[in-house]
């Protein structure tokens, strides 16, 4: 029979190579939210840079914000999952290195290259740009997406390897044996059974996409090898949705290794925490489609099963979370700083930010709301309120210099402004959406500029939230690889 | 025990011969090599597993000899791929069709260059290094069944286009198939491969 009482665990230090991922993350993502920024500000007639350099920002935002959640979540599972797996430094460190060779052939794509056909690449836009970017700049950019591609690879190979080592296969990692027979208490740790999760889903959507990046490569040069535009658009948001999916897979990992250390209250591995798992690792490879919505091309089985799917995926491992997360908090007397205020949000953030992707899988919804910028609202909802700030919450979590630090003032005035700047940022989306504003245009109807500019107020005093997030980071990096108690101990367990 | 050992071996070896030249007779190559699809994936993948069973058939020791002379695992590895990809060109398999030297080449090069450095390498690689050939493999195998299935062209002059389409789509569909068998290993654990203890030193074989 499973027991569940909690057993301390050190706070362990971060190893370099975990400071360097989120150092490189904040610079990164800093930039990236004063791209983003600046197109709300072109889109609000605050500023005028031109449709060109809107559409090259808009491609840079999208591909660098994709990546450094990616690096950042990577930086999270990778530290959590060494404490229960033997990692490779190598790989890790390589995975670095072949990422930054990817953004440097991105970036030379776009702003040398003048390429912007977003993120997506969807074709046929790469190899038809009426003479707006050369084919090199195209194949710059897609070569700079495999690279990466091919750094995560060689990362989620060496988490396979590390896992299969410690406990026989990728079936225990995600605690089968526990699942489907009696449950011993064995099962592995939540951060095993996410990071497995993580390295499966992730391993098939970047061969898929690994496949469809060559496949394009080939087309950029040899055209007359032409590709199905509606396989290419599904094999690119089956890779694309899988990996921006996998991202808070990974830093959900600090929630559940972090927050019970606040309540010392165990985040165990019990039945329906190791079904909602396994049920997203399937699930999560099939709710892609709620993108090809309106592709009537489609056979009709295969959107009515991103439709049903799609409804499904939203809650298995979101309501184990959020609701476990609220068990272990309730009545736990739990002492609230930086590191538990940030992580809990997140969950919050991630909730919230699900809801409209679950209404706009709806076939119905969808073919009004797809195109606008109701869409956007979803993901920077997700993304900003739940995953980074799982990242900010695992960066306060380094850096407390110990376990009775009191935050400053400036600290929460930061994680309010965080909050208010991100809700009301994402629901002047969410309302632009409602009003029908198109999304990916660089200038907007007058009936949609007011919202545009309050987005960019908000948007402004998310970014300076975030400044201090990052500077209180960057001024505690000595103490974040060192090993000591970080998390202030409950009351109910203090007194 | 040895003894038994080795004549199961040397059984072993015998038919794997007797294998080898059967496939090599007029008929069976015939046969074989009529469709772009039985060439290239039946004849070819059975020509590079009679290299495997060859080299798994060799005693562990000398096998550590080879790969020591052979410059370790990487080269065995890199040959490997440059000899399987080079069978992949349409122009490689006209001439095997046409020149009997090409034809021999085959028939060489696919167990000794593909099949038998593949296994002494596999044994000295981890998981990393062996999901890496893996995915490299399948992605590519797809990528290169979609090359056949739109090329506009017959690339082949020996084969019929619709013959080269259908070769295609059944590389499309081996990639997937296999892609999933291998993930499958990975979930239950165990897995296919030579026998070798990984650097982790659990003991365990992976695919």
């Amino acid at each position: 029979m499973a027991t569940y009482t909690y057993t301390p665990v050190p706070d362990q230090g971060a190893k370099a190579g975990v400071l360097a991922y989120l150092v490189i993350s904040c610079v990164v993502l800093l930039l990236m939210m004063l791209f983003g920024l600046l197109m709300r500000m072109e889109q609000a007639q605050m500023i005028s840079i031109g449709a060109l350099w809107f559409y090259k920002i808009m491609t840079l935002h999208g591909a660098g914000m994709v990546g450094i959640v990616a690096l950042a979540g990577a930086a999270i599972m990778w530290h959590f999952l060494r404490q229960y797996v033997d990692l490779s430094t190598g790989i890790f460190m390589a995975n670095l290195i072949l990422f930054l060779t990817g953004v440097v052939m991105i970036l030379a794509s776009v702003l040398l290259g003048d390429f912007h056909a977003a993120w997506t690449f969807l074709f046929p836009l790469p190899t038809t740009s009426m003479g707006m970017w050369s084919p090199g700049a195209a194949a710059l950019f897609m070569g700079g997406l495999l690279v990466i591609g091919v750094g995560f690879v060689l990362l989620h190979l060496d988490i396979a390897r590390a896992i299969i080592s410690r406990y026989g296969g990728l079936g225990r990692g995600l605690g089968w044996p526990q699942l489907f027979g009696p449950d011993d208490g064995n099962a592995p740790p939540p951060a095993v059974v996410a990071s497995t999760m993580v390295t499966i889903v992730n391993l098939i959507g970047l061969v898929v996409g690994a496949s469809i990046l060559v496949m394009m490569l080939i087309n950029v040069y040899v055209p007359t090898f032409e590709i199905d535009a509606l396989l290419a658009k599904g094999m690119i948001y089956f890779f694309g949705h899988v990996f921006i999916n996998a991202v808070i897979y990974m830093a959900v990992i600090a929630v559940y290794e972090i927050l019970p250390r606040y309540t010392q209250r165990p985040w165990k591995s019990n039945k329906v925490f190791l079904a909602s798992w396994t049920a997203s690792t399937i699930m999560v490879m099939f709710i892609f489609p709620h993108h090809l919505l309106m592709d009537y091309a489609y056979p009709k089985w295969f959107l009515i099963m991103g439709h049903i799917i799609g409804y499904l995926n939203t809650f298995p491992i979101l309501i184990v979370t959020g609701y476990g997360a609220m068990m272990i908090v309730y009545r736990s007397g739990i002492r609230w700083d930086m590191c538990s205020r940030l992580l809990f949000v997140s969950l919050f953030g991630w909730a919230v930010g699900a809801m409209p992707a679950f209404i706009d899988g709806t076939i119905t919804v969808n073919y009004v709301m797809h195109n606008t910028l109701w869409v956007p609202g979803h993901f920077h909802t997700y993304l900003l309120l739940g995953m980074v700030a799982m990242v900010f919450g695992f960066m306060y979590y380094l850096g407390k210099p110990n376990e009775n630090a009191p935050d400053s003032a400036l600290d929460v005035a930061a994680f309010w402004g965080f909050v208010i700047g991100t809700m009301g940022f994402t629901m002047s989306f969410l309302y632009s959406g409602k009003i029908s504003a198109a999304r990916r245009y660089a200038e907007h109807l007058p009936e949609w500029v007011p919202y545009d500019k309050i987005a960019s107020y908000f948007a402004m005093l998310l970014i300076a939230s975030v400044l201090v997030f990052i500077f209180r980071f960057l001024t505690r990096l000595g103490l974040a690889s060192r090993d000591y108690q970080r998390a202030s101990l409950a009351r109910s367990m203090a007194t | 025990m040895i003894g038994t050992l080795s004549h199961y071996s040397g059984r072993s070896a015998l038919a794997l011969g007797v294998f080898y030249l059967l496939l090599a007779t007029p008929i069976a190559r015939d046969w074989l090599e009529a469709s772009m699809s039985r060439h290239m994936l039946v004849q070819m993948p059975l020509l590079v597993v009679i290299g495997i069973i060859a080299a798994r058939l060799v005693p562990g020791r000398m096998q550590d000899s080879l790969l020591i002379r052979l410059g370790g695992a990487w080269p065995c590895v890199i040959a490997a791929l440059f000899a399987s990809s080079y069978w992949m060109l349409p122009r490689a398999l006209d001439a095997a069709l046409t020149d009997p030297w090409a034809e021999a080449a085959k028939f060489l090069s696919l167990p000794f260059l593909v099949g038998f450095p593949l296994v002494l390498a596999w044994r000295r690689l981890t998981l990393i290094g062996r999901g890496f050939v893996w995915t490299n493999f399948f992605s590519m195998l797809a990528v290169l069944g979609w090359l056949y299935i739109v090329a506009p062209v017959r690339v082949c002059n020996s084969y019929l286009v619709n013959d080269q389409e259908n070769a295609g789509w059944y590389m499309v569909i081996a990639s997937v198939l296999l892609f999933f068998w291998w993930l499958g290993t990975l979930l239950v654990g165990g897995g296919v491969g030579p026998d070798k203890p990984d650097q982790s030193g659990s003991g365990r074989t992976f695919a």
